[in-house]
């Protein structure tokens, strides 16, 4: 057994900011919370991040249950698969999502035992009054999964809150359809309100919503200026670190403590940089994280890239936010208003951008952003197999990327202080795995795919040279 | 002084050893077995006697393939890409995609001047694999060496659907059963390794030359298949299942190159073939 310990904990992944070191705390007090906050009457709600709603529910008072979050704790503690096999033998299909799959059989295993399943991670999802799912119009399962859990729970009511976004369309004006979709959501939120009202026997203090609301607009703007500090060479943070910071950014919004959060995580990102710190010593290659859920299991992969002097310093997973000065929202004194245009312009953000470059997409302009914004060498996405809403997009982005991307063009000063054209190629590497399930999971296969995206990078800057 | 140099690829079914100096002087070819340490000695050791040299007279060993941490008188390893890439150009120098179909996995490479810009693998599933014609071939109470030769004498490829390689093997007896004839139901099964096969290549967007390696590139009926899907001529070395072997000799040869061109020594291993006594 100690040895058993000994070698989990070698396992453990490393961070490069004390910051990210200090969400596993976090996170088990907050899911302790849950459980704590139903022995004292609260009201509790299973909920999905990016819905919108966050502000809402917490104004009210509602402690959520990040169930995705859940799921994937029992991922990183490696103690997923008892409940996916519960789910199985419940004849859910294995090849569903492993989050709702996780959960599912979580759920049913406390409800029929009445109690936490045994060791149950960091103490268990507390059971809750209610479920907000919302599959905004990504992801399917996010609509299905409360409803089947609903088996297992009966008497918990739903509120599946309806978000859409005008689908990137290279001739459709956003502006002509903006205001049908804003109406849409503000009345989905205004139900979602009457619905939490009822359910709770309390009303909204409209007041402290809006103040909520400032408040995270001005955490949306602190979390893109503090992200966008990894720009600097070394970067000073990664992305493995911000699969932990990602807490506070997604499930904190609308609370003092993920501002805060991101305050100090600004101020030790300053620090580094001016001490000239990076995530590794050496740091030879800069890759972008373009998308895809990670392997919670498997974290320390991001170490292992770490040690071949590779760093992430920038990620499309995650990084839920764009600057709030730069989505134009119309002035409004409604804080239901201020949600539903921060929704649709964020999602919309990149449409402009896209529709200037022929054959490109929204997400595609994204990663050519980032790419030239950070200095990116190479491209590492993960194909979770059981999770469609990212997968499919995915190889689609990468080879629109190619196509219209690929040598990257980049501008850059000539001796002469002339601008002159340059070609850069941008290696890319697929990963494949799943975000719980570890049996879809070979650390020597995905350690070795590393090894020769490496050897690639490495021959790609020598013909650079 | 002639220098010599090794590069021994312990791949997840076959282990090979090359030793060369301008050219191949020995090759030794073994089944990968579990114990890849002892094992990877005996095929050096045969190599050696082969080419009539003592160890100490090798300048310089890389190791490649699955198993090449597990070469202990190794100097670097070296991943497959990188050597097949090296091995491919070393008989292909125009070649731009190498399409590896390994016992237990399968590659796409693509390459540039022999350096190695791209890649993608598979080696989740055994479909798209050796593993796959083995199988079949047992089931079909064949050699996988005569498959080649009979899937060509097919003229109406049976469809075979599943990619499952055990689902696979079933559909593949119940079509015998149905009276499908040997010839065409070995073309099925060659098709449907080459759609398995491509559907992966395909994400690198071939481009000319395309150079099979592997146990699989011995196969001509596979390689016809491959060729029909992609669209292009494929090539194939002389001796396919050596090229990330050869590849890695030549590598070491760079390194030892280098190291006399930047003026530094070359730091290796000591020369020593003493079994392993862990297992």
């Amino acid at each position: 057994m100690a040895e058993e310990q000994k070698k989990e904990e070698r396992k453990r992944r490393r961070h490069a900011t004390e910051a990210a070191g200090k969400i596993g705390p976090m996170v088990k007090a907050t899911i302790g919370g849950t459980v704590k906050a139903r022995e004292e009457g609260k009201s509790i709600a299973y909920a999905f991040i990016v819905c919108s709603y966050d502000e809402i529910i917490r104004a009210m008072d509602i402690v959520p249950v990040w169930t995705e979050n859940y799921a994937g704790i029992c991922g990183a503690k490696r103690d997923a698969t008892r409940f996916l096999e519960k789910a199985e033998s419940l004849n859910f299909s294995r090849s569903l999502c492993t989050y709702a799959l996780c959960g599912l059989g979580f759920d049913q295993w406390r409800e029929d035992l009445d109690e936490m399943p045994p060791d149950a991670p960091w103490g268990g999802q507390a059971k809750p009054d209610f479920m907000l799912s919302s599959g905004q119009i990504l992801c399917d399962p996010r609509n299905k999964w409360y409803q089947a859990v609903q088996q297992y729970m009966p008497d918990v009511p739903i509120y599946n809150v309806g978000l859409p976004w005008p689908l990137y369309e290279d001739d459709i004006k956003i502006a002509e359809v903006e205001d049908y979709y804003i109406k849409y959501i503000v009345e989905e939120l205004r139900g979602l309100i009457k619905f939490l009202e009822r359910q709770t026997g309390r009303k909204m203090d409209w007041d402290r919503l809006s103040e909520l609301v400032d408040l995270g607009e001005r955490t949306w703007s602190l979390i893109w200026e503090t992200y966008e500090l990894r720009r600097a060479v070394p970067a000073p943070m990664g992305t493995g670190d911000a699969m932990n910071t990602m807490v506070p950014m997604v499930f904190m919004l609308g609370t003092q403590e993920g501002y805060d959060f991101f305050l100090e995580l600004n101020k030790e990102l300053k620090d580094k940089i001016a001490r000239k710190e990076g995530v590794v010593k050496d740091e030879k290659y800069r890759l972008l994280w373009g998308g895809g859920l990670p392997s919670w299991f498997a974290l320390s992969d991001f170490n292992y890239f770490n040690s071949k002097g590779a760093v992430f310093p920038v990620e499309t997973t995650y990084r839920m936010i764009e600057p709030i000065y730069r989505l134009n929202i119309p002035d409004t004194n409604d804080p239901i208003e201020r949600l539903a245009w921060r929704w649709i312009r964020y999602w919309t953000y990149w449409y402009d951008k896209a529709r200037k470059r022929p054959g490109s997409e929204p997400d595609v302009e994204r990663l050519i952003q980032y790419i030239e914004d950070y200095q990116i060498d190479g491209i590492v996405m993960h194909e979770a197999f059981s999770c469609r809403t990212w997968h499919l997009g995915l190889i689609w982005q990468l080879n629109q990327l190619k196509k219209i991307y690929k040598p990257i063009p980049v501008l850059i000063l000539g001796s002469n202080r002339q601008k002159k054209d340059e070609k850069r190629e941008l290696p890319s590497l697929i990963l494949e795995s799943d975000i719980v399930d570890i049996s879809s999971y070979s650390e020597v296969d995905t350690r070795n795919r590393i090894d020769a995206f490496i050897e690639t990078l490495e021959q790609t800057k020598k013909n650079k040279v | 002084m002639t220098q010599y140099f090794a590069g021994v690829d312990i791949g997840s079914t076959m282990t090979k050893v090359v030793i060369m100096n301008k050219g191949i002087i020995a090759s030794n070819i073994g089944p990968t077995g579990p114990e890849q340490r002892r094992l990877a000695n005996k095929v050096m050791e045969k190599a050696l006697k082969e080419s009539d040299l003592p160890f100490e007279a090798i300048t310089y060993v890389v190791a490649t393939g699955y198993g090449r941490i597990n070469v202990p008188f190794a100097d670097k390893q070296i991943t497959e890409i990188s050597c097949h890439a090296k091995g491919v150009a070393n008989f292909f120098p125009e070649a731009k995609t190498i399409i590896e179909v390994g016992g237990q996995d399968c590659k796409g490479i693509k390459i540039n001047n022999g350096k190695p810009v791209d890649f993608v693998m598979n080696d989740k599933c055994a479909a798209g694999t050796g593993r796959f014609l083995e199988i079949i071939a047992d089931a079909l109470g064949i050699k996988i060496e005569e498959m080649g030769e009979i899937g060509l004498q097919g003229n109406n490829p049976a469809k075979i659907s599943n990619i499952c390689t055990v689902f696979a093997e079933q559909e593949v007896v119940a079509r015998l059963a149905e009276g499908v004839s040997l010839n065409n139901l070995v073309a099925g099964i060659h098709e449907s390794l080459a759609n398995r096969v491509s559907r992966m290549v395909n994400r690198l967007h071939v481009a000319e030359e395309v150079i099979v390696t592997g146990g699989g590139a011995k196969n001509v009926g596979l390689v016809k298949a491959l060729s029909d899907k992609l669209g292009y001529a494929l090539a194939v070395p002389p001796e396919p299942l050596l090229t990330g072997a050869i590849g890695a000799a030549l590598l070491g040869k760079d390194i030892a190159d280098k190291a006399l061109q930047d003026g530094v020594s070359l730091e290796t291993k000591e020369r020593s073939l003493k079994e392993i006594k862990i297992f």
